[in-house]
């Protein structure tokens, strides 16, 4: 469910580029140091753009040098660590845990067993996570029961699963300074019902083939991954729409250091995404920054 | 008070010129039709106002100080929120049911949970109860039901402009748009000397290709 929020690699400049490659290098280290390897690996994208908006309206930020791997390869450009990156990365851990509880209760067989292995690898990082922000914990804890609920009951609604995975994300927003937490709430509700709904579609094929809840088979009663076009336009209708309001809510934060970046991400990145995943030729990437040139060819509107 | 350059995200010795356009781009970005019916459309307000104050002061601050040009004839301008309205306050006297007709209100002062009960006990599953159905869902973000109370809003009553209006907001497929990244520069009208010698370039590549 992780990895749909990226900026447009070809249209940001070099240094932006840059700036974002060493924010989320700054975000690996940061769970790396807080939560050791098994925090390492849960680092996405998503929470990168967390943390550049609760950045408030801050105008710099602090770069040093580090090793990835140590002993293994030069030292890096990275962002230091900073009350954003501690709370994106405290966020992520909580997150990816419920997800691997919800998993291990929802699923059968070897993707079972899996979300055992993962559970029990994060169960300890997730224990610091939750004592230092147990507000959000509680609220994961409760939106995902709950969003399961309605997966276990196939709601045909796509709105109302959609709104507690929102709902939880926009939780996050507490961390964000008391001015602008209205705006980043709704920004992010609008973000993660497009991450929920974008990520259903993508899944189409395979929760189809699993025989697996999927919310946008079951609002629209699809029983292959052929999706007709009256749906596809239907999807797209909802997922532009919340595109625009979280844009319009994003309008209402303070400029930031981060402004170039996070423009882009809500103004091409998201759009690009969204058409990209309507057409098939959406790949999530979990790994490394995407490359400048020849990423994704074709998706570019050009 | 803040600094009013700042406020438009320029800096002090800006042209008469950059100013209207920071302003101009601001005014459209805060406009009440990019917010209306949206529950932070009070905030846009605010901003609307800051801004609005933020042009005024840069103006008559020139216009005192005689910054060079005076002739700039920047006054008069000034895109508001008391003129627009929202989209959707129109025609909430003409439908006469009282009960509708507090659900608006309650819509409208976010009060969304008092608005659904009433909803909920409403007799009538009219066009008008799926207009406002819509509208509810829509305050909440859940397009996709909004959408389809609306649609079957629209059916009901095909003839009703406020109906078709919000069918229209919630069925746009357009990306958020605004200017990033490199991209052309916005709109610079007209034809300035660059554009001729392309022009004449073009004409030239073309007559040699002609021989």
């Amino acid at each position: 469910m992780f990895g749909f929020i990226r900026p447009c690699a070809e249209e940001l400049r070099v240094k932006e580029l840059e700036r974002f490659r060493a924010l989320y290098c700054g975000l690996c280290h940061e769970l790396g140091r807080e939560y050791g390897a098994a925090g390492r690996a849960i680092l996405n994208y998503d929470f990168v753009f967390l943390a550049m908006l609760l950045w408030g309206d801050a105008q710099s930020c602090e770069y040093c040098y580090r090793r990835c791997l140590p002993g293994l390869c030069r030292k890096k450009c990275v962002c230091a660590c900073a009350a954003p990156l501690t709370a994106a990365a405290g966020y992520s851990v909580i997150l990816a845990y419920w997800k691997a509880e919800d998993e291990v209760s929802d699923s059968r067989g070897a993707k079972k067993l899996a979300a055992r292995a993962v559970r029990a690898f994060l169960r300890r990082a997730y224990k610091k996570a939750a004592g230092k922000y147990p507000e959000f914990d509680a609220q994961v804890r409760r939106d995902l029961s709950e969003l399961s609920g309605l997966e276990r009951a196939g709601a045909g609604s796509l709105d109302r699963p959609a709104d507690k995975f929102a709902a939880l994300l926009s939780s996050a927003a507490e961390a964000g300074r008391e001015e602008d937490r209205r705006a980043l709430c709704q920004l992010l509700y609008h973000v993660g019902r497009i991450i929920y709904i974008a990520d259903g579609y993508y899944d189409l094929a395979e929760d189809l083939k699993a025989g697996t809840y999927n919310p946008v088979a079951a609002r629209y009663g699809l029983k292959s991954a052929d999706v007709p076009p009256k749906a596809r336009e239907s999807v797209l209708e909802t997922l532009m729409g919340s595109a625009r309001l979280a844009a319009a809510a994003y309008e209402l934060l303070p400029r930031s250091y981060w402004t170039p970046v996070t423009e882009n991400i809500i103004y091409l990145g998201i759009p690009q995404m969204i058409n990209g995943v309507l057409d098939g030729t959406y790949r999530v990437i979990l790994r490394g920054i995407p490359k400048r040139s020849g990423a994704s060819p074709g998706q570019n509107g050009e | 008070m803040t600094d009013p350059y700042k406020v438009l995200g320029i800096s002090p010795n800006a042209t008469d010129e950059e100013v209207k356009k920071a302003y101009r781009e601001m005014a459209k970005k805060y406009h009440p039709d990019n917010y209306a019916d949206n529950p932070l459309a009070d905030l846009a307000q605010e901003k609307m106002k800051e801004v609005n104050e933020a042009y005024d002061t840069i103006t008559k601050a020139r216009k005192n100080g005689g910054s060079g040009y005076s002739s700039g004839g920047s006054s008069g301008y000034s895109y508001g929120y008391s003129s627009g309205g929202s989209a959707y306050q129109g025609a909430y006297q003409s439908s006469g049911n009282s009960q509708y007709a507090q659900v608006r209100t309650a819509i409208n002062s976010g009060n969304l949970q008092y608005a659904e009960q009433l909803l909920n006990q409403a007799p009538a599953r009219d066009a008008e109860w799926n207009f406002l159905m819509g509208s509810l869902y829509y305050k909440k973000g859940w397009l996709d039901d909004a959408r389809s109370f609306f649609q079957r809003a629209v059916s009901m009553d095909p003839y009703n402009q406020e109906y078709r209006q919000a069918l229209n907001m919630v069925s746009s497929t357009n990306s958020p748009y605004r200017q990033t990244g490199y991209g052309p520069p916005a709109q610079q009208t007209g034809c300035d000397m660059c554009d001729m010698c392309t022009a004449m370039m073009c004409a030239n590549m073309m007559c040699g290709g002609c021989r």
